[in-house]
């Protein structure tokens, strides 16, 4: 197992080594037209701590822009080793820091839109493997079908345009509302929890439909094994053949997802963040990407990068944890 | 040699007929009969399992109607994507500008004579001058000359030039008389010789500065640089700078001097420059007329008829004078009337007229009808007597069309309509006009009605023929992108599954390493960054599908090699190595055919996927861009909030075509997977 565990992390290090890489050389190829564009609009603004020359200095002195791709790109990864990511451009603070005053609302928003997904997902998925073909089972299928194509910004769009406009439940975007500064404590935590309400909502609509297919599919696969034949033929009542010997198989495949998507959570929401005005990484990275800002960028592909096999890794090393028949091979 | 038996042919033939009427009429159908065993052919066992599943069954036909309406729809509908939408309608303006004018426009006539620019720069000012103190005449000293501004009538004034030559000067000052050198003990004289004066000012002049008498008269100096020294006589009386006058002209000379006005004496026009106490006296002569002022404007009876300045010239000279003029051949009569110059051409039509008032639209063009000037004019002449600062008033104004000139009907005259106007007078004192104006404006975020069904956007589109364009290109990315992940896909996979080894190793890490690359964000950048550069929107187009179908590649390649390292174990892989078969031919002709189901299931949800991930962008406004159409670029027109709020006609049919169309892949995707794999169907 450990043998297993150091394997797929050096393998997982050596991916992302040649993803950075992949990165580098796309951010290295930018046209200078452009980066000097925005170098000189970053210092034209009111406020500009650096110069043009100087933002481009700095620039070239951690991305190694003036050197070829490969030492270019150790130069860039030496320093992001040691931590030193650079300012950002379009938030005039360390990436570090805009990333911590930021990540936490996208994991607060992930989180629990994640639960709410679990919780409403996983039994309708099992409900609907239960009695296929029928009306419920067509139902869920339509559903999650539905949910699936909607994009993003169209369901937000209703969504804002139902609760917040027609119904007037909710702000249209934005974190606070406009007395935020008014409120106790307690009264803050609510306003920011209410304007939550509706980017989770969205959230748990786009992802709700993959799980519970999942979740369908894989109870069906067990369902008919042969094994619950077994039990069934036994004599076992058919609820303990449901929610004792076909829905703990059933959690195989599901806690390895699941926990393969637990890094993701850090990620933050592109769209919907944007959409919403909410302050987290996505909408962070969502503006630094608008303006042109490539520490942040950088910055953020290297992260997203991270997660995603950070992911990949957990449903490997959680699938033989759960499984005992993986571990003996 | 086979021998034939008759009756054994004839028993056959017997059994086959009573087989063939029991299998039409149902009696005695043996379970091995051969018309009880219908056989299919794969591709139609696929094609009946796929419409016995009813949801596959209405995708396919929703996805078929998706087609017809987005490729062959707009063949049929008569608007075009970037067709723009008028509409008349009526808009609040500034129509025009009314005021008194009160300042003075010069009118060349003669170009020969070169003036002082300050002279005629002032000409507004000394006219007030002239009118304030009730002259008509007024004697002006420039750099180059003397001037005289006569008035020849009413409002107008002609700015003469001639010659001006100093005469004397008087009153209380000094007058310089001449330098003296302390080297040459010489006086460079000014003016008039003094005898005596060199020795008197060799034996006085010391120091910086100091006075001295001499011959009765007080003589001031100041020293200047290398021993030399200005001297200045004292004035008494007048001191003649060339030719001495007689006692009369300085009897008139003081009388003009105490009343402080020009004077002339023995027909000639003199004039007084005051400097302080100075009074410097310069003769005028020799005067040519040089410009015509007025503060009239020139109002033809033709809309907007074009005059030149040369005509405004000779119409204002001639008023006061024989009355006729002749300009560009044409002989016009002018005729002065109360507040106004009334000009008739040859055949006695009023042609035009001088009046103080000017009435002019409110970007200063003058196109408007003698008879609304006159009206407006009239109207504030109304409201002056009454005190009030605004009026309203009623009059037919010609309809405008898109470019700002007038409309006309069939038979080509102007289509008027009766508007209410509004004066108001500004702080200023100027007037304006206000009205609702019939306008040719974009016809924007129109209701649905029956000639625009869906409605028109922003842009004045029609929202139906956008969409229906926009299905073009949202299914065509779709298409393009998925055709191209399954190229790269199918050859990578089928490479790595072919040979394994390294090679397989080496794909399998490439795979890897796209599967972990994010390919939003690197979109979003591309998009963000094609915007920077200002790209083409086709150009555009191409890179965005090409850059997701590179990116897409690795999930098809996946599958591709997991299903060809399965398949090459196989034994007609080993007939195939067997016979000698290309290496190409067998992992392209006899493997990837045999991936196709997969690959059709994977490719149709893909297409799905990526009318998404495009509409995403679109929506973001960094994929295709205006005025390219696309389900997602319709949206992004109306994601403003207010927008969002107002026009929700634009916005809903086209997300609910997103989400219909997406679906509809899905629901063939799945269909196809159960038909072509029934095992797999749970």
């Amino acid at each position: 197992m450990a043998k297993f565990t150091i394997k797929r992390v050096l393998y997982s290090i050596l991916i992302l080594f040649f993803v950075m890489f992949l990165i580098y050389v796309l951010m290295y190829n930018m046209p200078m037209g452009y980066i000097e564009t925005k170098a000189r609009e970053l210092a034209s603004r009111p406020g500009a701590t650096k110069s043009y020359a100087e933002w481009l200095a700095d620039l070239n002195a951690q991305y190694g822009m003036d050197k070829g791709v490969v030492l270019g790109y150790l130069t860039w990864l030496k320093s992001a080793l040691r931590g030193n990511w650079g300012d950002s451009w379009a938030w005039t603070i360390p990436v570090t820091q805009e990333f911590h005053n930021t990540v936490w609302y996208s994991f607060i928003l992930g989180f629990v839109s994640f639960v709410f997904e679990i919780l409403i997902a996983i039994p309708l998925g099992i409900t609907a493997a239960k009695n296929q073909y029928s009306f419920t089972d067509y139902f869920t299928t339509v559903v999650s079908m539905v949910c699936i194509s909607m994009p993003t910004f169209f369901i937000a769009t209703v969504l804002k345009y139902i609760f917040s406009v027609k119904l007037g439940w909710f702000d249209l975007s934005g974190m606070q509302g406009r007395n935020y500064m008014n409120l106790s404590d307690f009264g803050k935590f609510l306003d920011v929890a209410k304007h939550f309400v509706l980017p989770s909502i969205t959230i748990i609509i786009i992802s709700i439909g993959g799980l519970m297919r999942y979740t369908r599919t894989n109870m069906l696969e067990v369902l008919n094994a042969d094994y619950i034949r077994t039990a069934r033929a036994k004599g076992v009542p058919e609820k303990k053949v449901i929610n004792y010997h076909a829905f703990r198989n059933t959690l195989i495949p599901l806690v390895t997802t699941l926990g393969g998507s637990l890094p993701g959570l850090f990620s933050g929401a592109l769209i919907t963040e944007t959409l919403f005005s909410i302050r987290g990484i996505g909408y962070a990275s969502y503006t630094s990407m608008t303006q042109g800002d490539i520490p942040f960028i950088m910055f953020y592909l290297a992260f997203i990068s991270i997660l995603t096999l950070l992911g990949n890794l957990i449903s490997d090393l959680l699938y033989a944890v759960v499984d005992p028949r993986v571990r003996l091979s | 040699m086979a021998t034939y038996n008759l009756n054994e042919v004839l028993k056959q033939r017997e059994a086959q007929k009573a087989a063939w009427e029991a299998a039409t009429t149902g009696k005695e159908l043996a379970l091995d009969d051969i018309s009880r065993v219908k056989v299919l052919s794969p591709g139609r066992q696929v094609f009946k399992r796929f419409i016995r599943n009813r949801l596959a069954v209405f995708g396919s036909l929703l996805l078929i109607t998706m087609f017809v309406f987005s490729f062959i729809g707009p063949l049929f509908y008569s608007y075009g994507q970037k067709q723009i939408f008028y509409k008349y309608d009526r808009q609040n303006v500034n129509y025009a500008l009314a005021k008194e004018n009160t300042t003075y426009n010069g009118y060349v006539l003669d170009e020969g004579l070169t003036l002082d620019r300050p002279v005629v720069n002032s000409m507004n000012s000394n006219i007030k001058k002239m009118q304030a103190a009730g002259k008509d005449e007024m004697l002006v000293l420039g750099d180059n000359g003397g001037y005289k501004i006569g008035k020849i009538g009413e409002a107008v004034y002609v700015l003469s030039a001639g010659k001006a030559e100093q005469v004397c000067s008087t009153g209380e000052g000094t007058v310089k008389v001449g330098s003296y050198s302390g080297v040459s003990k010489k006086i460079t004289y000014a003016g008039e010789t003094v005898e005596g004066l060199e020795e008197a000012a060799a034996a006085n002049l010391k120091g910086k500065e100091g006075t001295f008498d001499f011959n009765g008269t007080t003589y001031s100096y100041t020293r200047g640089a290398a021993k030399s020294y200005d001297i200045f006589a004292e004035l008494s009386g007048i001191s003649y700078t060339g030719r001495t006058m007689d006692a009369g002209f300085e009897s008139a000379l003081a009388e003009a001097v105490a009343a402080g006005t020009d004077f002339s004496y023995n027909g000639e026009s003199y004039l007084i420059n005051k400097e302080g106490s100075l009074y410097n006296v310069y003769s005028v002569s020799d005067l040519k007329d040089a410009r015509v002022f007025t503060n009239y404007t020139l109002d033809t009876m033709e809309v907007s008829g074009r005059v030149s300045d040369e005509f405004k010239a000779a119409a204002l000279m001639a008023a006061y004078g024989d009355g006729e003029f002749t300009v560009d051949g044409q002989t016009y009569t002018v005729v002065p009337s109360e507040g106004a110059l009334d000009i008739y051409d040859a055949a006695g039509e009023s042609y035009a007229e001088f009046n103080p008032f000017s009435v002019r639209r409110y970007s200063g063009e003058d196109t408007m009808e003698y008879a609304l000037k006159n009206a407006v004019a009239a109207k504030i002449e109304e409201m002056k007597l009454s005190g009030v600062k605004s009026g309203t008033m009623v009059y037919d104004l010609p309809q405008q069309n898109e470019d700002g000139s007038y409309s006309r009907d069939e038979e080509g005259n102007l289509i008027y309509n009766e508007t209410e106007m509004k004066i108001t007078q500004r702080d200023t004192g100027e007037y304006v006009i206000n009205c609702d104006q019939i306008n040719y404006v974009i016809d924007m975020y129109a209701a649905p009605s029956a000639k625009h069904i869906l409605g028109t956007d922003g842009d004045g589109f029609d929202v139906m023929a956008r969409i229906m364009y926009g299905g073009r290109v949202s299914l065509m990315v779709g298409f393009v992108v998925v055709f191209i992940e399954i190229l790269l896909g199918v050859i990578m996979g089928g490479i790595a599954g072919y040979y394994g080894g390294w090679v397989d190793n080496l794909i399998m890490r490439m795979v890897d390493v796209f599967y972990c690359l994010p390919s939003m964000p690197i979109m979003i950048i591309l998009g963000a960054m094609m915007d920077a550069l200002r790209m083409d929107t086709y150009i555009r187009l191409m890179i965005m599908m090409a850059a997701l179908g590179i990116m897409g590649w690795a999930g098809v390649a996946r599958l591709v090699r997991g299903q060809i390292l399965s398949l090459r174990e196989q034994e007609f892989m080993v007939a195939t190595e067997a016979t000698g078969i290309k290496v190409g031919a067998r992992i392209f002709r006899h493997l990837v055919p045999n991936v196709m189901p997969q690959l059709i299931v994977t490719a149709t949800m893909g297409i799905g996927s990526v009318i998404l991930t495009e509409s995403t962008l679109s929506f973001l406004g960094l994929g295709v861009k205006h005025p390219l159409a696309t389900w997602g670029t319709i949206i992004n027109s109306v994601s403003s909030a207010s927008a969002m709020a107002h026009y929700a006609f634009i916005w809903i049919p086209v997300g609910l075509l997103i989400c219909v169309t997406v679906i509809a892949f899905n629901f063939v995707g799945d269909g196809l997977r159960d038909a072509y794999d029934p095992k797999a169907k749970r």
